[in-house]
């Protein structure tokens, strides 16, 4: 992957390890008015978002906007949203740790923390699509009396298992890396934070050997981990590929969506950096060379989308099928041309914007690109999953679904739950990898020593 | 309900049964001492009766289940409906337990309505019945629906018996035109026994035979007799109408003359086929009927009518050429101020095609030819207007809302001193009563009816009333005895009136066959000598020529409006638009260009007695000059279902409008369509008109269908290597697939489907309702898609259709169970699963609504609670008390967030194979039938065991015309539909 970023001339002088702690710790001080004002209005789209599930469960998935042979929506769009936007932590931190990219230290811990948040806020959905979410737990495959049992040729289970198994190793990956941190945060906290971060940093004393482990550990992790980025969104994207339908069952799926997901994630990943780093004065940490290398990331991932959605479009005509050409005609210019149209916009055509230097170095300019791939990447799945579903084989039952205030209630609530995560986190972790920021420092040297 | 609720009643019932019929409810739960003979738990008892939703008055069979009425099927012994039921005779049970049901006797007071006794009410009556016949001759009025036979007879004694004349057969369709015409042309009133089953050639002005004209059901099976395609051989069918509704749909040509031309198309034919010397005339009477005939030439004809010239003599010589052929006219929807006319040149048509005695009969005694004309009623109206009415007894009819606004009946009745109303519902007339007394359902009642010459069709209760209702004659009986009156020689009830003249004995086997079939008798008819009678005249139409002329039709689901009420018949989608709930204006295309107008836009119809606002459906069906509406909706009184839904379209018609016959003209007058700027969703299932080339509902012209071709669908784009590839596929999964209890010897169960028998009538959809326990989600769920019915008539346009030179096609839809089913795989928990039968079976209780099934169906057959339809309380609880009584106790109620579907009424697979276990016998082919193949009149099903090489769905799928939809892709369905056949020109 060219993603070895050229580096940047930093105009202020490298901090020192003392600076580091001091700073990125800084973002743990108790919060300020603005954060609770923000956490609040957060809580509120919560439990706005709750409120919406309540009131599902007890009416029935009638409240929602559903409209056969529309049977999925939203909430399998923002599913699929969510996995997607989990991808580019493990990538940020797995792949790129593999692959040596010195730049993704100062990105790598958001990213993560990102991936858990997303996998927690992505994993609701499966379960508030539900008819009947009270009996969710019956895909499981465990010893019953009620003769249930998985079907294992179904993708929604190998779906539970994807999940599940990236919502482990991503967590255990972030806890893992988290330790050095925790400890450095340990050492300058008191009273019962002092036993909490003691507990998690599982009493790190920064030995030899302890590092020694710790690189092997985390090394071994990522390489657990790696292939996980390209199994899980595989696996989600067969949802789509192995069902029948026109316009879903496409060989072509799994590394499209892949793809997808890193490109999603990436602009995630900026949307979030972009004001953490404002917020807590890191510009000296998260540098602008930064921002570009990951917007070189987005510009690539955006450029192997733009092609899968040209090959789908291509590969629709050549099968000479009429059923996929008139999904694919319909996609394009039937009643969904609206959102096709916001999709490729977002996805394959501002993107392209990021070949110019001034706009991969202009951090305005990238928040902008970065809220446009969100857009974007969610109206991907959406078109995917409602222009395919609403003109399928049986041209009587053809129709129009538009979402209904409880599934956008959810939508918001989902964006809550993940940002009400993501602010307790910063709240008690750093923010910023403290201990690989500083192995890219140069080592400190005691005074009047050799420069 | 509970089950503990429901074995409560089913107690109650059977005490109750048991005590002999009287109703009552018990507080315990009490086993019984001595088990009632005929009431077995789990077995259903069937009780031969006759429909009374319409006058034609189909044989039928209730179905009970532990003394509750659960399902109503055709009687395969009576003679009209040979077993087969339409959607609205399904529907009867939702009005045996429709909530909005009187349940006791009331009486309007100044404080409003008030709960009466019987006693107190027949006293009360009998008291002004006593005073009204002592004041004078005839002030007591008495309206019936087409009531004939034995109760027929007592009601018109019973009038006597109150020095009245003033009795009214009342129905809103009473085909006075059709019957004034045979006597103009052959001396005889009578509506005339059509024999459609062996008719070669079919010719129709404006009649909805398949709908609701005269006997549909009995139709519909004659049709598909004659116009399906067997043996090499069809009927052709020719439809002229300015509005194409189903009948026309199931034609092989449309012909759309200008309105009111539909006569003098008729007399061209007949005048072509006389100059083309194939009439069947001889003597004197061939001369004038030429000279009569000569009159129509073909050019003048072809100019007033619109229709070419060339038409005309190509329509007479087909006709003539089929042997014997067969002309009907008279619908309603084409009624116009020259109905009668139009009526006596289809007689005269038939007679010099020689078809009179043949297809065309006359007998004696239909019950038909007895019902009052819309002129009686309008002079009863006059009679009550002038205060010469004392008492009016209302009883099975709506005059309020059948009769146009404009006849002023409302106005008029109330000046009545006593008004009495036998109403099952508050409908428009019951709500303008004194004392309302309401009547026992059809399926609570006795009775005899003689509707077709030489049967006698008894009418039995199927179980104990619902509510504290009393049969109308034995009310009139207790008031006669109260007044001091002796009528029908003290007969106290219906059921006396019923039995009388029957030993116990007979009246138990007669009721058993469902009363006494025997053949009609035949009456030999000539054509009369005076031509003057049968000069036409072209009807004149009401209003501004400008606009388009109204077309207002009888809904095949509500019928007259009666049908408004049951959530059945008003979630069926209609039959040609496909539009449920709502009321509607057909417009064609063109004008709805010109006039900016899209579909939904509501609009203000304007005639000269009235305006009406409804939305517009866009639909070729139409002519250009010419829009439809309706009748059925618009109520302003009747139950939650009916009332304020929709607009009545007899608004919109003059009360004086009438023709020869004095039959009310229902198209009589041009309307002005104005824009109001508004716009609906209308509640449609169709989501494409067009099936695009995609094979779903495919047909054959007649002279391919001999040739064994074929019309292909997309299949056909598969290459040979891929059709190569995909068997081989096919062959290793099947290999693979019977396995364990799958590798057993099993039956497999299929279906095909004829469609070219089946005429779309959607009778199958609310068989399915009844039998299923498919819940009714209302207009705005059905506006959404939502509609929950299991089998579903598709229908598609295929050709251009800015002319009339286009066609239909239609299939029912239903769970193909396939073989290889998509559904099956992606289901997480298995609920959807296969089972050794061959069935895509559904585990209700297992599903936990992922809908990945539904995703993933390609014929789109599995339906989703998307509420909670069926809890008590719910807010959208579906079976509102009493309508939960009727729920079968065979199927599951589904519960909200699950996925349901066709099963082939797996219930009655599973009690035939158990009654056949149970008795140690082979199942016999063609003993299992599901509900919609049960019911179909055109008797397009065929079900049964596909590895049974000689079972008749084996043989049927064999047919040439047999294929799979979609079949590319694999799933192989386990419905094979036969192509329709076209029979086109000259063929």
């Amino acid at each position: 992957m060219a993603t070895i970023a050229t580096p940047v001339p930093a105009s202020a002088p490298e901090p020192t390890y003392a600076e580091t702690n001091r700073d990125v710790i800084a973002t743990l001080r108790p919060p300020g008015r603005k954060y609770f004002a923000g956490m609040a209005f957060i809580l509120v789209g919560l439990a706005f978002g709750a409120f919406c599930w309540g009131y599902q469960l007890r009416y029935g998935l009638g409240v929602t906007g559903y409209t056969p042979p529309i049977f999925w929506g939203t909430y399998i769009t923002t599913f699929v949203f969510w996995v997607g936007i989990a991808h580019s932590g493990t990538l940020i931190s797995a792949i790129l740790l593999l692959f040596r990219s010195g730049w993704r230290t100062a990105v790598y811990r958001t990213a993560e923390a990102m991936t858990v948040f997303a996998v927690m806020t992505a994993g609701l959905f499966p379960v508030l699509h539900l008819g009947r979410a009270w009996y969710a737990y019956w895909v499981f495959p465990y010893p019953n009396f009620r003769g249930v049992w998985s079907n294992f040729r179904s993708p929604l289970v190998w779906d539970v298992f994807a999940i599940s198994t990236y919502l482990t190793v991503s967590s255990t990956f972030l806890l893992m890396g988290l330790i050095p941190d925790v400890a450095a945060v340990r050492d300058q906290a008191a009273g019962w934070r002092r036993k909490l971060y003691g507990l998690v940093s599982f009493g790190w004393k920064g030995s030899d050997r302890e590092w020694r482990h710790f690189g092997k550990m985390y090394l071994y992790l990522a390489g657990f981990a790696t292939p996980l980025v390209l199994s899980v969104h595989s696996v989600v994207s067969w949802d789509f590929a192995m069902a029948i339908v026109p316009g879903w069952h496409a060989t072509i799926f799994a590394p499209y969506f892949v793809a997808g997901a890193i490109f999603s994630g990436c602009g995630m990943v900026i949307t979030i950096l972009v004001p953490l780093r404002k917020a807590f004065h890191l510009e000296r940490y998260i540098q602008v060379r930064h921002f570009e290398s990951l917007a070189k990331v987005c510009l690539l991932t955006a450029s192997i989308v733009a092609y899968a959605y040209a090959t789908e479009f291509f590969m629709a005509w050549y099968s000479g099928n009429p059923f996929e050409r008139a999904s694919f005609y319909n996609r394009a210019f039937g009643q969904y041309w609206w959102a096709t149209w916001i999709m490729l916009t977002c996805n394959a055509f501002i993107p392209q914007l990021l070949w110019f230097r001034k706009v991969r170095t202009s951090i305005r300019a990238l928040f902008v690109i970065s809220i446009f791939i969100n857009i974007g990447m969610w109206f991907e799945r959406f078109v995917i999953i409602v222009t395919g579903l609403s003109h399928e084989y049986e041209p009587w039952q053809w129709s129009y679904y538009l979402p209904r205030w409880p599934e956008l209630g959810i939508l918001i609530g989902s964006f809550c739950w993940f940002s009400m995560w993501f602010l307790l986190f910063i709240k008690f972790f750093p923010a910023v990898a403290i201990a690989e920021v500083k192995e890219a420092l140069p080592a400190p040297v005691r005074a009047g020593g050799h420069r | 309900m509970k089950r503990r609720r429901f074995l409560q009643v089913a107690g109650a019932a059977g005490a109750g049964l048991a005590a002999g019929c009287s109703s009552g409810s018990t507080d315990r739960l009490l086993p019984y001492v001595t088990p009632p003979e005929d009431i077995v738990p789990g077995i259903p008892t069937f009780y031969a009766s006759t429909c009374r939703e319409c006058p034609a008055g189909c044989g039928i069979h209730v179905k009970t289940r532990e003394a509750r009425a659960i399902k109503v099927e055709g009687n395969p012994a009576h003679p009209v409906s040979r077993g087969r039921l339409c959607a609205r005779g399904q529907a009867s049970l939702q009005g045996l337990y429709d909530p909005d049901r009187i349940r006791g006797p009331f009486r309007h007071t100044a404080r409003g309505l008030e709960p009466v006794t019987w006693d107190a009410a027949i006293a009360q009556l009998a008291e002004a019945l006593g005073a009204a016949a002592a004041s004078g001759p005839d002030r007591v009025a008495l309206v019936t629906g087409a009531d004939s036979g034995a109760l027929d007879g007592f009601y018109d004694e019973w009038l006597r018996a109150f020095r009245s004349t003033r009795r009214l057969r009342y129905e809103t369709f009473a085909y006075e035109p059709l019957r004034e015409a045979s006597r103009l042309a052959f001396g005889v009133a009578s509506v005339p026994e059509f024999d459609f089953a062996s008719a070669r050639y079919l010719l129709s002005f404006g009649a909805d035979f398949l709908e609701t004209w005269i006997s549909p059901v009995q139709y519909t099976r004659e049709f598909a007799e004659a116009h399906g395609f067997r043996d090499g051989g069809m009927a052709r069918f020719v439809a002229v109408e300015p509005r194409r509704g189903l009948t026309a749909f199931n034609a092989d040509e449309w012909i759309a003359p200008r309105p009111g031309t539909e006569g003098l198309l008729a007399l061209a034919l007949a005048a072509s086929v006389v100059r083309q010397g194939r009439a069947h005339l001889v003597g004197a009477e061939a001369d004038r009927v030429r000279g009569f005939l000569g009159r129509f030439g073909t050019q003048s004809v072809a100019e007033a009518t619109g229709v070419d010239e060339a038409v005309v003599d190509r329509l007479a010589r087909e006709f003539t050429a089929a042997q014997p052929s067969l002309a009907v006219g008279g619908g309603v929807a084409h009624q116009h101020r020259a109905a009668t006319q139009t009526a006596v040149a289809v007689h005269l048509l038939n007679y010099v095609a020689g078809n009179v005695g043949r297809t065309v009969r006359f007998q004696t005694g239909r019950a038909l030819d007895k019902l009052s004309r819309y002129s009686d009623a309008t002079a009863l109206v006059t009679a009550m207007a002038g205060g010469k009415v004392d008492v009016a007894l209302v009883h099975d009819a709506n005059p309020a809302f059948t009769l146009p606004r404009a006849a002023g009946f409302a106005d008029a009745f109330r000046k009545v001193g006593l008004k009495v109303a036998f109403a099952s519902h508050f409908d428009e007339t019951a709500a303008l009563c004194d004392l309302i007394l309401p009547d026992h359902t059809p399926l609570e009642q006795w009775g005899a009816l003689e509707t077709v010459a030489g049967t006698r069709s008894f009418v039995q209760p199927a179980m104990t009333p619902v509510f504290d209702t009393r049969q109308t004659a034995d009310v009139l009986a207790a008031v006669a005895q109260k007044a001091g009156k002796r009528v029908a020689a003290g007969a106290a009830s219906a059921r006396d009136l019923v039995a009388k003249g029957l030993a116990p004995a007979a009246l138990e086997q007669t009721l058993q066959h469902g009363g006494q079939f025997g053949p009609a008798q035949q009456r030999s008819v000539y054509l009369v000598s005076d031509f003057a009678r049968m000069a036409y005249q072209p009807p004149a139409f009401d209003g501004d020529a400008a606009g388009p002329v109204l077309v207002v039709y009888p809904s095949a689901s509500l019928f007259d409006g009666r049908g408004a009420n049951k959530g059945w018949l008003q979630e069926l989608p209609d039959v040609a638009t496909k539009i449920a709930w709502q009321s509607w204006i057909e417009v064609h295309p063109d004008t709805a260009r010109a006039l900016g107008l899209g579909t939904g836009d509501v609009v203000t119809v304007t005639s000269p007695h009235g305006s009406v606002e409804a939305p517009v459906h866009v639909y070729p069906g139409v002519r250009r000059d010419v829009v439809a509406m309706p009748i059925g909706q618009g109520h302003r009184e009747y139950g939650r279902t009916a009332k304020g839904r929709g607009v009545n379209p007899l608004d919109l018609l003059g009360a004086d409008a009438t023709d020869a016959s004095g039959a009310l003209a229902f198209c009589s007058t041009h309307v002005k369509i104005q824009k109001t700027g508004r716009s609906v969703q209308l509640a449609s299932t169709e989501g494409s008109a067009r099936q695009l080339g995609r094979g779903v509902a495919r047909a054959v012209s007649l002279a391919a269908a001999r040739q064994g071709e074929v019309e292909e669908g997309p299949e056909a784009t598969i290459t040979d290597a891929e059709r190569t590839a995909i068997a081989a596929a096919a062959a290793s999964q099947r290999q693979r697939a019977y396995i364990g209890e799958y590798a057993k010897p099993q039956p497999k169960w299929e279906m095909t489907v004829d469609l070219s028998r089946c005429t779309g009538c959607s009778a199958c959809m609310t068989a399915c309702y009844a039998e299923n326990n498919i819940p009714v989600v209302g207009e705005e769920q059905t506006v959404r898609h939502r509609g929950m019915a299991w089998i579903r008539l598709e229908r598609y346009f295929e050709g251009d259709t800015s002319g009339t030179d286009w066609q239909v096609r239609q299939i029912p839809m239903l769970c193909q169970q396939c073989e290889n089913a998509p559904c099956e795989p992606v289901c997480p928990v298995y609920a959807s699963y296969h089972t050794p039968d061959g069935l895509n079976g559904q585990v209700y209780n297992r599903c936990v609504g992922t809908r990945y099934c539904a995703n993933n169906c390609p014929y789109k057959v599995r339906y989703f609670n998307w509420w909670d339809y069926g809890t008590v309380g719910d807010p959208y609880f579906a079976f509102s008390e009493p309508l939960n009584w009727q729920l079968n106790p065979d199927v599951t109620v589904r519960t909200k967030g699950v996925m349901e579907k066709c099963t082939f009424c797996i219930q009655r697979i599973r009690f035939a194979q158990n009654d056949a276990k149970v008795r140690g016998r082979e199942l016999v082919d063609g003993e299992i039938t599901p509900a919609c193949v049960q019911t179909c009149p055109a008797d397009a099903f065929v079900f049964g065991d596909a590895h049974d090489p000689d079972s008749r769905v084996s043989r049927s799928k064999a047919d040439a015309r047999g294929y799979n939809v979609f079949d590319m892709l694999n799933a192989r369905p386990g419905i094979t539909y036969l192509e329709r056949v076209i029979r086109g020109e000259g063929a």
